[in-house]
This record gives C-alpha cells, sequence and structure tokens, in this order.
C-alpha cells in the first residue's frame, strides 16, 4: 500500500523535482541526461500496479484522488513509454540552444501528461490537462521560427477555447453529479438536463486536442515544428489526452445515444478520410504524419461514436479503443522519431533502415502480424453491423476499410516525402536507441505490454492467418494507387 | 481590560505608533527605520495570528466606547475581519522588505513609510472595525494617508494623478457618509452582524433602503474601481511600485471590496439585499466591471497600466461572487479577496522589478527578459496564469468555487462572465509570456543595473518569490483548514444563514 502510493506519488513528483536542475545553467548538461529518467515511476506503476490503485489526497486542490484502472493502466503504460524513448532520443538530439529552457517545458508537459492519466478527480485531472497544454507551448514554439511562433499562436488559441470548454462542461457536470469524482460524471451526464450542452461543450473541448475535424487546424501547423522527439509525444501521447477526456467524463454505458453517435461515426469518418486526402498533398514528412494522425483520431473518434451509440458494447469497446491508442501511439512515435534519422552509407543498411522504419507505418495500415493487425481484428470483432443498429452503423466495415486504404496512402506518401528528406550520414548513439527502442516497441514489445483484459482474446495468430487476405487487400489497393500516382508524376 | 478585548487595539497600534517613530526618526537612520518597519510587520502578523487562531476556536475579540452618546467607536475580530487582517498583515510585511529595496538611495524616506504604515494601520482599522461609523473613520483615513504616497514622486504626472485619486476617493467619502447619516437617522447606530438588520422590513422602508444601499455601493464602489467610478485607478499607477502594490492588492481597492462585503452581508443581510432586488443590479454592474476592465487591459502598451485594467476586472469578481446569494458561490467571492491579493501583488513587485532593474515599463521592451531575470519572471508567469484562473493556481479555486456556486441558483450566465473573463486575461497575458520566454532580446534594456551574482536586489527578488508561492500553495491545499478557501467556508458557514 505504501510502496504503490510512493509510486504513485513519485510519478509526479519526479518530473517536478528535476526543476532545480534548472537553477543553475551549468547543469543544464546533466538535466539533459536526465530527461530519460522522468517517466520511469509513471512506467513501473502502470506495468506493476494493479487496476486499483489509488491514491487519496484529501488536502489537494477540492480534494484530489490519483489511481489507475484498467484503461488508466494501458494509457499510463503508453505515455510514459512514448516520453521515455523520445526521452532517451531527446538526449542525442538536443542542441545547447536554449537547451535549459526545453528541458524545463518537457519536465512539465510530461509531468501534465502523466497526471492527467491517473487524475481521478476532477480538479487534478483539468490540472494536469492545463499543465499539459501551456506547458507543450514551450515545446511547440521551441526553434523560435516564424513558423514556429504562429504554429504556437494557433495552437494556443485553439487550446484556450478548448480550456474554457472543458472548464464550462466540467463545472456543469459536477454540479449537476454533486462530486469532485470524474467517476460520477457519467452517469450525471447521462441524466443532466442539459445534456445535449454538456455533451457538446465536453466533446469539442477534448477534441481540440484530439484533433476533431474542424478543430484540427493547430495540429498539422504545430506538431512538425516542434523538435522531433517533441513531436513524437504531441503526436502520440498528448493527443490521446482528448481521447481520454472523453472516455472518463461522458456518459459511455449510461444511456445510447444514436444521434451522437451518428454525428460522431460522420465525424470520425471526415477525420480519418480527409485526414488522408490532405495528408497526401503534404511535402514535409512531419506534417504528413501529423495529417495521418488526425486521420487516426478519426478511427477512434468513430469508435467513441459507436459505444455512445449503444450502452452495451461501450466496456468492449473502450478495450479495444486502450489497444488501439497503445498501437497507435508505439507506430507514431516511432515514425516521427525516424524523421531525424540519417541513412547510413551502405546500401544493405539503407534498406535495412527503409524497412524498419516502414514497418510502423504498415501495421497503422493494419499489415498482418503487425500491432495494427490486432487492434483492427479486434475493432472488427465488434463493429459488426448486427451488432448496432443506429443509422450509422451499416457502414462503418466499409469505412474502416476506407481508412485502412487511407492510412496506406499516407504511409507511401510519407516514405516518398522521406526519401527526399533524409540525409545520409551518422546518428548519435541516443538517437539511434530512442528510435531503436521506439521501434522495438511498436513491432515487438506491443505483444509484451499489458492488454486491456476486456480484448476479445488473445489468440490472434490463427485469426490473422484466417483474416490474411482481409487485412492485406487495403494495403496492395493503396500501394496500387500510389504506385500509379508516381509513374504519371514520373512521366510528367 | 482583558486580553481579548486588547487584541484587536494592540492590532491597530503597532503600525499607527510604528508611523508615529517613523515620521520622527532622521532621514539617514535607514538601518533602524528598517528594523522598526520589520518589527512592526512581523508583530502585527503574529497579533493577527493569534487572533486568527481565537477567532477559529469561537472565541471574540471587542473593544469599544461611546464617541457621543449614540455613535460607538467598535474594533471587532470576526472571521470576515481577519480575512482581510490576515492578508493585509502578510502582504505589509512583504511590501515593506520590497520598499525597502526600491527606495534604497532615493529623497524623503522618512515620509514615506510613515504615510505607508499610516495606511496599514487605516487598513487594520478598516478589517476591524465593528460598526459603519468606525469603517468611516478609518476609510477616509486611508484616502488621506494614501495620497501622499500616490504622488512621492512629485513629479507633475503623479500630482495629476494623485488630484484625480483626491477627487474621485473624497467625493465618494462624502457620498458614503450621507448614505451612512441618512441609515443612521432612521435605524440608529448599526454594528455589522451577521445576517443583517432586514431581513423582515416594512414594505415602506424599502424605497430609501434601496436608495440608501445604491449610495453605499457607490460611495464605496470608488475604491473597489466599479465602472463607471474606476477611472482615478490606472492613472494612479505612476506611484511607485510598491504603492501600487498596496493599492491594488491589499489596502485601496480592497477597502472598497471589503466595505461593500459588510454592508451587504452584515447590514442589509443577503437574504433581504436578494429579496429586495438590489443584488440583482449590483452583479450586473458586477460582470460589465469584469468584462470591461479585461477589455481596456487589452489595449495597454504600459505594463503597469494593463495591469491596473486588470485590477479594475478582478476586483469585481468579489462583489459578483456576493451577488450568487448561495453558501459556494459567495465563498467563492470571499476567497478571491485574498486570492486576488497575492496574485496581483506578485504582478506588481514583478513589474517593479523590470522597472528598477532594467528601466523596462512598455510590454514591448520585455522580449527576451526571461533569461536576464528567470526569477522575477517565473514569480510573473505564475501570477499571470493565477489570474487567466488556470489550475491548480489560487485564481483556478476562486473560478471554479464561484462557477459552481452560480450553476447551484441558477446564474448560469455568470459561468459565461467568467469565461470571456478568462480568455480576455489569457488574450493580455500569454503574449506578455511569449516575450519573456520566447522572444529574442533585440535592442539593449533602456536603463539596466546590475546587482553582482543576482539578477537584481534580494530585496526585490524575494517578496515576488514569496507570494508566486503562496499563491501556489493557496491553491494546492485549498482544502486543508486555514487555507483562504476553508476560511472563506467558516465565513459563510457562520455568517450568511442560508
Amino acid at each position: 500500500m505504501f510502496a504503490s502510493n510512493l509510486l504513485l506519488l513519485l510519478v509526479i513528483i519526479l518530473p517536478l523535482a528535476s526543476l532545480l536542475l534548472a537553477l543553475r545553467p551549468d547543469w543544464q548538461q546533466a538535466y539533459r541526461y536526465c530527461l530519460p529518467l522522468l517517466p520511469l515511476p509513471a512506467l513501473l506503476a502502470g506495468l506493476t500496479l494493479g487496476p486499483d490503485a489509488s491514491l487519496e489526497l484529501p488536502g489537494l486542490l477540492l480534494g484530489g484522488r490519483w489511481g489507475l484502472d484498467e484503461l488508466r493502466q494501458v494509457f499510463l503504460v503508453l505515455t510514459a513509454t512514448l516520453w521515455l524513448v523520445a526521452g532517451v532520443f531527446a538526449v542525442g538530439y538536443l542542441k545547447v540552444h536554449y537547451l535549459r529552457r526545453f528541458c524545463v517545458f518537457w519536465a512539465l508537459t510530461l509531468a501534465g501528461n502523466l497526471g492527467l492519466v491517473m487524475a481521478q478527480d476532477i480538479a487534478s485531472f483539468y490540472s494536469f490537462f492545463a499543465l499539459m497544454t501551456f506547458a507543450g507551448y514551450g515545446l511547440v514554439v521551441h526553434e523560435g521560427t516564424g513558423e514556429a511562433n504562429h504554429a504556437g499562436r494557433v495552437y494556443l488559441t485553439m487550446a484556450v477555447v478548448g480550456e474554457m470548454a472543458i472548464l464550462s462542461g466540467l463545472l456543469m457536470a459536477a454540479q449537476q453529479a454533486g462530486s469532485g469524482l470524474l467517476a460520477d460524471l457519467p452517469a450525471a451526464v447521462a441524466e443532466a438536463d442539459r445534456r445535449w450542452l454538456i455533451m457538446l461543450l465536453l466533446l469539442s473541448g477534448f477534441g481540440v486536442k484530439a484533433g476533431l475535424p474542424l478543430l484540427h487546424f493547430w495540429l498539422p501547423l504545430a506538431h512538425p515544428v516542434a523538435p522531433t522527439p517533441a513531436s513524437a509525444v504531441l503526436s502520440g501521447a498528448m493527443i490521446k489526452a482528448g481521447l481520454l477526456g472523453w472516455l472518463v467524463t461522458l456518459p459511455f454505458g449510461e444511456v445510447s445515444l444514436p444521434g451522437w453517435g451518428n454525428a460522431l461515426v460522420i465525424l470520425g469518418a471526415v477525420g480519418s478520410l480527409g485526414g488522408a486526402v490532405l495528408g497526401v498533398r503534404q511535402r514535409r514528412p512531419k506534417t504528413v504524419l501529423a495529417y495521418s494522425s488526425i486521420s487516426q483520431m478519426g478511427l477512434m473518434t468513430l469508435m467513441v461514436g459507436a459505444a455512445l451509440a449503444n450502452t452495451e458494447y461501450a466496456g468492449p469497446l473502450f478495450a479495444v479503443m486502450a489497444l488501439y491508442v497503445l498501437h497507435h501511439g508505439l507506430a507514431k512515435g516511432s515514425l516521427f522519431l525516424s524523421t531525424a534519422m540519417a541513412l547510413p552509407a551502405g546500401r544493405g543498411g539503407q534498406w535495412l533502415l527503409w524497412l524498419l522504419i516502414a514497418l510502423p507505418g504498415l501495421s497503422l495500415a493494419g499489415l498482418p502480424f503487425t500491432s495494427g493487425a490486432a487492434s483492427k481484428l479486434a475493432m472488427k470483432e465488434l463493429l459488426k453491423p448486427g451488432n448496432f443498429e443506429f443509422a450509422m452503423a451499416p457502414y462503418l466495415p466499409m469505412l474502416m476499410s476506407a481508412g485502412a486504404v487511407a492510412t496506406m496512402l499516407l504511409v507511401w506518401r510519407f516514405l516518398w516525402v522521406q526519401r527526399a528528406a533524409a540525409s545520409v550520414g551518422s546518428n548519435p548513439a541516443f538517437m539511434c536507441l530512442g528510435w531503436g527502442l521506439a521501434t522495438a516497441g511498436s513491432l515487438v514489445l506491443f505483444w509484451w505490454l499489458p492488454w486491456p483484459g476486456a480484448v476479445p482474446n488473445k489468440a490472434w495468430l490463427a485469426t490473422m492467418v484466417h483474416e490474411a487476405w482481409s487485412l492485406f487487400w487495403p494495403i496492395l489497393a493503396a500501394t496500387v494507387i500510389a504506385a500509379l500516382a508516381w509513374r504519371s508524376v514520373k512521366q510528367r | 481590560m482583558t486580553l481579548s478585548v486588547l487584541m484587536p487595539v494592540f492590532a491597530l497600534m503597532t503600525s499607527l505608533l510604528a508611523s508615529v517613530v517613523l515620521f520622527a526618526l532622521p532621514e539617514k537612520g535607514h538601518r533602524l527605520r528598517t528594523i522598526i518597519n520589520l518589527a512592526a510587520a512581523i508583530l502585527k502578523i503574529a497579533l493577527v495570528g493569534v487572533m486568527i487562531w481565537g477567532v477559529a476556536q469561537g472565541r471574540e475579540y471587542e473593544a469599544a466606547f461611546t464617541m457621543v452618546p449614540g455613535v460607538e467607536f467598535v474594533l471587532r475580530a470576526d472571521a470576515l475581519s481577519m480575512l482581510f487582517a490576515g492578508l493585509s498583515a502578510l502582504l505589509w510585511l512583504l511590501t515593506t522588505i520590497y520598499a525597502v529595496g526600491y527606495l534604497e538611495d532615493s529623497p524623503n524616506r522618512s515620509r514615506f513609510f510613515g504615510f505607508f504604515s499610516l495606511c496599514v494601520a487605516s487598513t487594520m482599522g478598516i478589517a476591524l472595525a465593528g460598526n459603519l461609523f468606525t469603517f468611516f473613520l478609518f476609510y477616509e483615513m486611508l484616502t488621506l494617508s494614501t495620497y501622499p504616497l500616490v504622488v512621492h514622486r512629485g513629479t507633475t504626472k503623479a500630482l495629476r494623478a494623485g488630484r484625480n485619486y483626491i477627487i474621485y476617493t473624497l467625493t465618494g467619502g462624502a457620498v458614503l457618509l450621507f448614505a451612512i447619516a441618512w441609515l443612521h437617522g432612521l435605524v440608529g447606530d448599526l454594528r455589522f452582524q451577521e445576517g443583517g438588520y432586514f431581513s423582515d422590513i416594512d414594505p415602506s422602508m424599502q424605497g430609501p433602503l434601496t436608495i440608501i444601499f445604491v449610495l453605499m455601493i457607490v460611495g464605496l464602489g470608488v475604491k473597489a474601481a466599479l465602472v463607471p467610478f474606476h477611472g482615478w485607478l490606472p492613472q494612479a499607477m505612476v506611484a511607485p511600485a510598491p504603492v501600487s502594490a498596496l493599492l491594488h492588492a491589499v489596502a485601496v481597492v480592497k477597502a472598497g471590496a471589503f466595505g461593500i462585503i459588510r454592508v451587504v452581508f452584515e447590514i442589509y443581510g443577503l437574504e433581504a439585499a436578494k429579496d429586495m432586488g438590489l443584488l440583482a443590479g449590483l452583479s450586473v454592474v458586477a460582470a460589465f466591471t469584469i468584462i470591461y476592465g479585461s477589455t481596456r487591459a487589452l489595449y495597454q502598451v504600459d505594463l503597469k497600466r494593463r495591469l491596473a485594467f486588470s485590477t479594475v476586472s478582478q476586483v469585481s469578481y468579489i462583489v459578483l461572487g456576493l451577488c450568487l446569494f448561495g453558501p459556494v458561490g459567495v465563498a467563492g467571492g470571499l476567497v478571491h479577496l485574498v486570492h486576488q491579493g497575492i496574485m496581483k501583488i506578485t504582478l506588481f513587485f514583478c513589474a517593479g522589478n523590470y522597472a528598477e532593474t532594467l528601466g523596462v515599463h512598455r510590454i514591448d521592451e520585455l522580449d527576451g527578459a526571461g533569461k536576464r531575470m528567470p526569477g522575477t519572471s517565473v514569480a510573473f508567469t505564475l501570477g499571470a496564469f493565477g489570474m487567466i484562473g488556470a489550475p491548480p493556481l489560487a485564481g483556478f479555486i476562486t473560478k471554479w468555487t464561484m462557477g459552481s456556486g452560480a450553476l447551484a441558483v441558477g446564474m448560469d450566465w455568470v459561468v459565461a462572465v467568467l469565461v470571456i473573463s478568462s480568455l480576455l486575461n489569457a488574450a493580455y497575458f500569454l503574449p506578455i509570456l511569449h516575450r519573456l520566454w520566447f522572444a529574442e532580446q533585440c535592442e539593449p534594456w533602456p536603463h539596466e543595473r546590475r546587482w553582482g551574482r543576482l539578477e537584481t536586489s534580494a530585496w526585490l527578488l524575494w517578496p515576488p518569490l514569496i507570494t508566486a508561492a503562496l499563491m501556489l500553495v493557496a491553491g494546492l491545499i485549498a482544502n486543508l483548514p486555514f487555507s483562504p478557501l476553508s476560511w472563506a467556508e467558516l465565513i459563510v458557514a457562520r455568517e450568511v444563514a442560508l
């Protein structure tokens, strides 16, 4: 009990205590090497503590309570892993220019991101969320270019408006619940007279973070301009905070809301396909990846819609979403980090590197025997038309396949522009290590990390062989389209 | 004479006596003056601390005597007065430390610190006043003792601001006096009393009482900088930084807001004020002031002027909180008395530091100041986020409590006001923070001074760091006993039977 409480406290205290290293300029090199250590308590907590670990902090804010459950455990493991690999990468990536400032904002954003996953009371949750948002600005504008400042301004404006929507929504929900705990909100929202308003506020407020269509404008600007390790956590981990916000506040499992379900499925489809349409027209690797994140979040929005539409499937869908979050976070983190990797001189080495860069991308598209295939199969299993009755339900399988094609197209576009942008040279050891860990995480560790318990079954191998064609044809289709496009460009 | 009678008198006398001694000191006695200043401030904190402890235990402190038949002089320590007295005692110490560093080597320090102490004595008197008459006495004493501080520099601009200040506040005082006298004529000498007096009032009295209420709010609203009586405040920022800090955070605007609290709670009574429709009007004025002040702040290029308009806006949170007539909302307004004080004093300390150390007054000159003055800039950053209402800082606690209170009594529009105000606060504070931390310094500082290893004089650096830390702590431990929020809830529990 004591050890678990201490561990939960350390998750936040360690990154905050690291700020002391910023007190003197000559400690900044030490600070750089400490970055990978900061998420370790969180990783440990996510891997070792049971789903019912909790810590009461009655004096904190308006009465604090931190802890884990099945959903939060997966989010915590993913968030900590990504911050860890990105931190390792950052050690090699960072230059001396404003190093101290970067480390401070890194630590603060990290504390916010990890804290919001653990927070079970409204005030802590909102505090950590705001900390992540505001400190994240420091990561976005770090490079100090005109472009970064512009992206920062858009990011901050939308984020502040989003925060206000969240605040109003939380206030109304908390007032209805008469409680300061997040766990009491869904039931209260379900019964509220102005349910539509509360839901609209929370959906749009968290939607800014999650890159919901029309609230996404900041995302393709801000994710690419940040230093590469920061892009990786922005797009891999912080974007998921918006999703988590939805999952813990909206009335899942309380009342079936087919209207909201339809709306979110449509929004998700728009995000998933629209993100791809916009993304394939980008020329910079990181921007393509940012649009790919919007597209992937669209698929998750789709699941959120389905879960809202039918109470029965909210629980299983939560598990699948958590699995998807784990898969996408690791893959996207690896992809973002790979944008800064220089190619080795030898041909064989180049091929190997390209393969390792491409694999997480293929995983996003659902290549059999990857984390993406596992998540997609689990998703497919649940989103069968027979399971749901709302208007958009029959289109779900089609939308998922279209999403897979779109994803694969984006991956090809990414590889294309990345090839043009990549340089030949050597990489600092820490960058290789960080990227290597991220890639290993996406391809191998994914199968070992704790999965949400309610995922249908883990006997994937047989299923995957069985379903290989259904997983593979979207990839093939996208590849044919990409090849045709490539030829037409070449002939011109 | 028992101790319970003497305590409030002592608390008042520490600064009053200090003021007399300080006036008498020769200009050169720098060290002695500092010692006396600090000793008095620390002694006062101790005295107020003891009283806070006592009041929490349910003890009563009261000293009263009759001036002329029918008019009493009453000093009394209750939970509400301790909220204000605690704030001003604590911030007096920090402001004194700051002022010692700020006025180093400048002329007329005896005069300055003399009036400074007198001003704090008046504030203590206002906090402890047990009836309207005593309140008015100290309220006017505050006006007269702050005037020399506002015009301290003696420049034309300062003198003009001072004249403006004195015209506004004396007129306000006259209106207040008229209202108090009228009320006295109607119902006699009224001590401040929990729950007020007018809960079941003769309908025939309602007319005059409404007019008296409006007059009182006008008289108090001048100091609380309610629109349209706020004109003096942005001008008065020509005063030295410690005076601005005092004006904006501890003494003057707070005296106005505190007076409004007393009148609403303990003369009229919250319930009666609501039934007579007085709160509805007041809430509209407060809401308008909140939005108006923030909007004006957006357009200011001078740092202190921007902060001044921000004060106009923030002080009305307190007034708006009262109008929420439910226990939660009222606590939100009360707690902002303390929260706004710590946040705004931090910001003014920092503005003073930029001016004294770098010669920077305008916001566009602040580019890159975070690198040169990290300590001050961290404090400023925390203060600004507090003002925006970002969690977990003190400002968030206010906003959350007021928002919950408003929803609880069905005044949903207040949430909209809070949100708009937060957005405006973000719009005028965040660009400053960007300049501090992310903009490169382009030009040399206008007028830079060096203090060895530290970024500025230690006397100037520590006060904002301490207040910034207090602001963080006030938010973080809001749920513990003796936090500002818990104290505000205690007041509500005792004062307002809702």
